[in-house]
């Protein structure tokens, strides 16, 4: 029992710890692909400690919700990490609190707050990007859904953990048309809610074309750091969503020693260190789109899913 | 459980994979903008079909099958693809939009709704029939895909996207043919595929003349004739 | 033996019809064509007249008395639409385009040859294949004019029907796969109604809406239809001669031949459908016939309305209503080219198919206007046209059955058509003679320098030929062709 709060807790480090670390492999990689040298990988971790040391500068104009976000927006992947197998494919003491769906609306109540906060200031770029962002939530809404339904009606239950179990006992379950079809779904789903190209490019600082980045533009300081940090982390909990539930659900911790907890946190990395290289493969071959065709490309991602539960349901 | 055992056993599975796909390539021609991707969709839609037909040829260990997908290669994934470009002329292939009478997020809503109606009409027929496993995806998806070629022609306004979606739903009759008449006569399964042939030498002719004609392929704007 | 030669001498003259030597050889060799071609099926009909079957190749290439009344059918109006098409090519395409004359006349043969192996063909397959090629081989010649609304006629044309042809292919694949739960059966007409009573009823209503629907687009019937009127006035006049005529025709035999696989099971069902399609599509095409502009479309509207009423009377079954809709059958396909003919030499002489543009033509041509008058009375059903023997035969037949439903309201639509047919007709024909035309027309993309007075000797012969078997019908039934009808009809099953 012991062993599981401990277990629990390294979890919640190791994606506190890397969060960052992910973050800068991803912006250098993709700087690397373009043939430039970019930044160190290390780069954000310097960018969060000069940002705790820098004052913070607060709109007047602004309430309790704007102080709140930073925190809102940093806690919340934090929870959801203590649901989500990371590094154990058992449940461990705290993931009884909460399912997928769950975790969905955990996230979703981060985003909540970092919408409203867009807004608390008067600047006018927060709201114009707060209703974008909430365009793109509210179009990936059905395309979540339709995902969670069918996976925990194949798998049999909303839980992770049993989930990750279905694919991988036996092995021909893995190959499930209906698992391929929402892989596909779920990454158009990943690149729609974590802001990456072709929805949003996260490198803009065109303020009029932002999407994502909007959130953040109003913080200094402490609320700053905590804005990216969150981000990051939020990256990472749906990178370990993805690759733990639905991609790769191998190399988890199996029994209960330490040390073959400790040894499936580089098998971790390295999974989300693969996905990233995907993601910026994918990235710099396609252009960012138009703000209307997002909702035919969430819309090409829902009809993948229907595709995915009808597949299934023809083989029942 | 030796090769042979886990091959049989994942047979159906790569099936119903080729049939999910079969199924997306179907929604991606009502909603693809660019012609020329329209075309390669219709393309990997063909050898999706090739594919179940082979799956389908060693599950029955009917040679048959094997030579039904041989043509579907050479004839739909190649022959045709050619003799559309070639006919229609490459500058409308340049177009990157493609207008429509529905925009592309409702048409891919009523494409969900057509696959679910599909999928309820077949529901009584396999049922009846008693189907394997092999007939419960590709009758419902040939089905389908017979129905939202046939929504394609009506939304789309240009010559080309009409052409390929009546080529869809020729793949989707025989997507759903390689499953429940898959010892039909070879002289019927050739003169059926030298017969798509000539659907897409004819049209694509036609579309030609009509370019000569007005100088672009909207078919769907010619209007000149409608009284009612 | 004689059906495959039919095969082979359809496809010779359309390949010699492209040998550039002369210029009567096109037209010659298809005239002689049609003409070998008309025989061989006389003599097919006679021998199925007797009851029996004319068989080349067992099951794949047969005739039984159906498909031989709808080959002779084919043959006769191929012979004349071929001796009319020699003055009416050699009057309306310039003297000197001989690439486009032979071309013609090639396609002419082809698109001839594939309506001829649709009753000749017993295999299923085979038979969707023949029907898909009518569509494919008459795409060019409906575009024949290469007018910018010929093309858009003909790009409907070959949308729909493909559209349709692909619905009925899925249908028939459905019926194949019924007939795997019954043993030994052959896929073909008769094998499938031996094959019917085994397939689970929902196999059968299934695959029945499908080719109902599928080649319900081809037969032009409510709400399908519309590709019909563009394409069969757009074309030149000898094709619409064939396209409602006979396509259409060939294409409803098809659906009619589905009829008897129900007649053990839910016979009510198919015959439902058929009275509700045939009915909507007759009282659509009667009312839009009123307001037609173009006289070549109030007849192709005329043959929407006439495929409902046999569509109807295959529904209401027994065998009277049978006999009926098989001799309307013959009485349309024949007054339906003498239709389209006389509309021929009416555009020959005003240079116009506008409804409105024309007046006083018994003044203008005489000759055309005759024919035009006695080719709207004939297909509106006036006595002693052999269409009033017709309708009134499904008439009779619908109320000795009780069905006075459908009847009244069949009664109700043909009378509507026949005041719109008569009414456009008569707009036409009397009156000061005045033709006002609103912009240069052209005709074949040469504009109109002067009308003909002079109609080319053949058109004439053609429509002479035509007319007599329109009154005789009326009239008189020949013995053999009594019989021939008969055994047509008690094929279609006691309904």
């Amino acid at each position: 029992m012991a062993n599981k709060i401990i277990f629990n807790v390294i979890q919640v480090i190791v994606v506190m710890a890397f969060a960052p670390l992910i973050k800068g492999i991803l912006n250098r990689l993709k700087e690397n692909i373009q043939s430039k040298r970019g930044p160190s990988i290390f780069q954000p971790y310097r960018d969060i400690w000069k940002l705790f040391h820098k004052d913070e500068v607060v709109s007047e104009h602004s309430s309790w919700i704007f102080r709140l976000t930073p925190f809102v927006v940093f806690i919340t992947p934090i929870f959801v990490s203590l649901l989500i197998p990371v590094l154990t494919d058992y449940p461990l003491f705290f993931a009884f609190m909460g399912d997928m769906l769950g975790g969905g609306f955990i996230l979703a109540l981060g985003g909540f707050f970092a919408t409203l906060a867009a807004i608390d200031t008067g600047n006018p770029y927060g709201p114009m990007g707060a209703s974008r962002t909430r365009m793109v939530g509210f179009l990936a809404e059905p395309v979540f859904m339709v995902v969670f339904f069918t996976v925990s009606f194949i798998a049999g239950s909303t839980i992770p953990y049993i989930v990750q179990k279905y694919w991988v006992t036996p092995l021909a379950n893995f190959f499930e048309p209906s698992h391929i079809l929402m892989l596909l779904a779920f990454l158009l789903l990943i690149l729609a809610e974590t802001g990456r190209i072709p929805v949003d490019s996260p490198t803009g600082h065109f303020e009029l074309a932002m999407i994502d980045e909007s959130k953040g533009l109003e913080y200094s300081g402490r609320g700053a750091a905590l804005m990216k940090w969150g981000g990051a982390m939020k990256f990472v909990v749906l990178c370990c969503i993805f690759l733990n539930v639905l991609v790769t659900p191998w190399g988890l911790a199996h029994g209960v020693k330490l040390w073959e907890v400790l040894l499936a946190v580089p098998l971790i990395l390295a999974k989300i260190i693969a996905f990233v290289l995907v993601l910026v493969v994918i990235e710099s071959s396609l252009a960012k789109l138009r703000l209307f065709r997002i909702t035919e490309f969430l819309g090409a991602a829902f009809a993948t899913s229907v595709a995915a539960m009808i597949t299934f349901l023809l083989l029942m | 459980m030796n090769g042979q055992d886990l091959l049989l056993s994942v047979l159906p599975k790569l099936n119903a994979l080729a049939g999910g796909i079969f199924l997306l390539t179907a929604f991606g021609l009502v909603a693809i903008r660019q012609m020329l991707t329209c075309l390669r969709i219709y393309v990997f839609q063909s050898l999706l079909l090739a594919v179940s037909a082979i799956i389908l040829g060693y599950h029955n260990a009917s040679i048959h099958l094997y030579l039904v997908a041989a043509l579907t290669i050479a004839f739909k994934s190649m022959l045709i693809p050619w003799l559309l470009r070639h006919t229609v002329g490459y500058e409308n292939y340049a177009k990157r939009e493609i207008s429509q009478v529905v925009n592309i997020p409702t048409s891919l809503l009523i494409a969900v709704a057509i696959a679910i109606f599909s999928y309820c009409i077949a529901s009584p027929l396999l049922v009846a029939a008693g189907a394997g496993v092999f007939e419960k995806i590709n009758l419902p998806v040939g089905m389908a895909s017979l129905l939202l070629g046939a929504y394609t022609v009506t939304v789309r306004r240009e010559a080309v996207p009409q052409v390929l979606g009546i080529l869809a739903m020729e793949n989707g009759a025989f997507f759903a043919g390689v499953s429940i008449a898959s010892n039909l006569p070879l002289i019927a399964e050739l003169a059926a595929a030298f017969d798509v042939l000539i659907i897409a030498l004819v049209m694509g002719l036609l579309a030609m003349k009509i370019h000569q004609a007005i100088g672009k392929t909207a078919v769907g704007e010619m209007i000149a004739l409608r009284e009612e | 033996m004689e059906l495959i030669f039919i095969l082979i001498i359809s496809s010779l003259a359309a390949a010699l019809s492209l040998i550039r030597v002369g210029k009567r050889l096109a037209p010659g060799v298809t005239l002689l064509g049609t003409l070998a071609v008309f025989l061989l099926s006389w003599r097919a009909a006679l021998s199925t007249a007797a009851g029996g079957e004319v068989i080349a190749l067992r099951n794949w290439i047969s005739c039984d008395s159906f498909s031989a009344l709808i080959l002779l059918l084919v043959a006769f109006v191929g012979l004349v639409a071929a001796i009319f098409s020699w003055g009416y090519i050699a009057t309306t395409v310039e003297a000197t385009d001989d690439r486009k004359i032979r071309r013609y006349y090639s396609r002419f043969n082809l698109f001839l040859l594939s309506m001829l192996a649709v009753p000749i063909f017993s295999h299923l397959a085979l038979v969707w294949i023949a029907v898909e090629l009518t569509t494919l081989l008459s795409v060019f010649l409906v575009s024949f004019e290469s007018t910018p609304q010929a093309l858009e006629a003909a790009w409907k044309y070959v949308v729909l029907t493909c559209m349709g042809a692909a619905l009925a292919l899925f249908g028939i694949l459905l019926l194949y796969w019924g007939m795997s739960f019954s043993t030994q059966a052959a896929f073909t007409w008769t094998g499938l109604i031996a094959a019917a009573p085994k397939m689970p009823p929902v196999f059968l209503h299934t695959a029945f809406l499908f080719i109902l629907v599928g080649f319900g687009t081809k037969v032009g019937l409510v709400p399908m239809h519309t590709w019909l009127p563009d394409a069969h006035s757009q074309a030149p006049s000898p094709i619409c001669a064939l396209l409602s005529g006979i396509e259409t025709t060939t294409v409803l035999y098809c659906i009619m031949r589905l009829l008897p696989m129900f007649q053990n099971i839910a016979t009510s069902y198919a015959s439902r459908w058929f009275i509700i399609f045939g009915l909507i599509s007759a009282g659509v095409a009667a009312f839009l016939l009123i307001q037609a502009k173009d006289y070549k479309r109030l007849f192709a509207f005329s043959t929407v309305e006439n495929m409902g009423i046999i569509l109807v009377a295959a529904g209401m079954g027994g065998y009277d209503a049978h006999f009926g809709a098989m001799l309307q059958i013959v009485s349309h396909a024949v007054t339906k080219s003498f239709c389209f003919f006389s509309a021929g030499i009416t555009l020959l002489a005003t240079g116009t198919r506008d409804i409105g543009a024309i007046r006083g033509l018994i003044r203008i041509s005489p000759l055309a206007a005759i024919f035009l008058v006695l080719g709207g009375l004939g297909i509106a059903g006036a006595p002693p046209f052999a269409v009033f023997l017709s309708e009134f035969s499904i008439l009779k037949a619908g109320i000795i059955n009780g069905q006075y439903l459908v009847i009244g309201l069949l009664a109700l639509f043909i009378v509507v058509a026949f005041f719109g047919i008569m009414y456009q007709i008569n707009r036409m024909v009397f009156g000061s003679p005045d033709i006002i035309l609103i912009e240069a027309r052209t005709l074949f993309g040469r504009p109109i320098i002067s009308r003909r007075k002079i109609l080319p000797v053949t058109c004439i012969i053609a429509l002479i030929i035509t007319i007599i078997p329109v009154i005789l019908f009326g009239i008189y039934l020949p013995e053999q062709l009594y019989q021939l009808l008969h055994h047509a009809a008690s094929s279609l099953g006691r309904g």
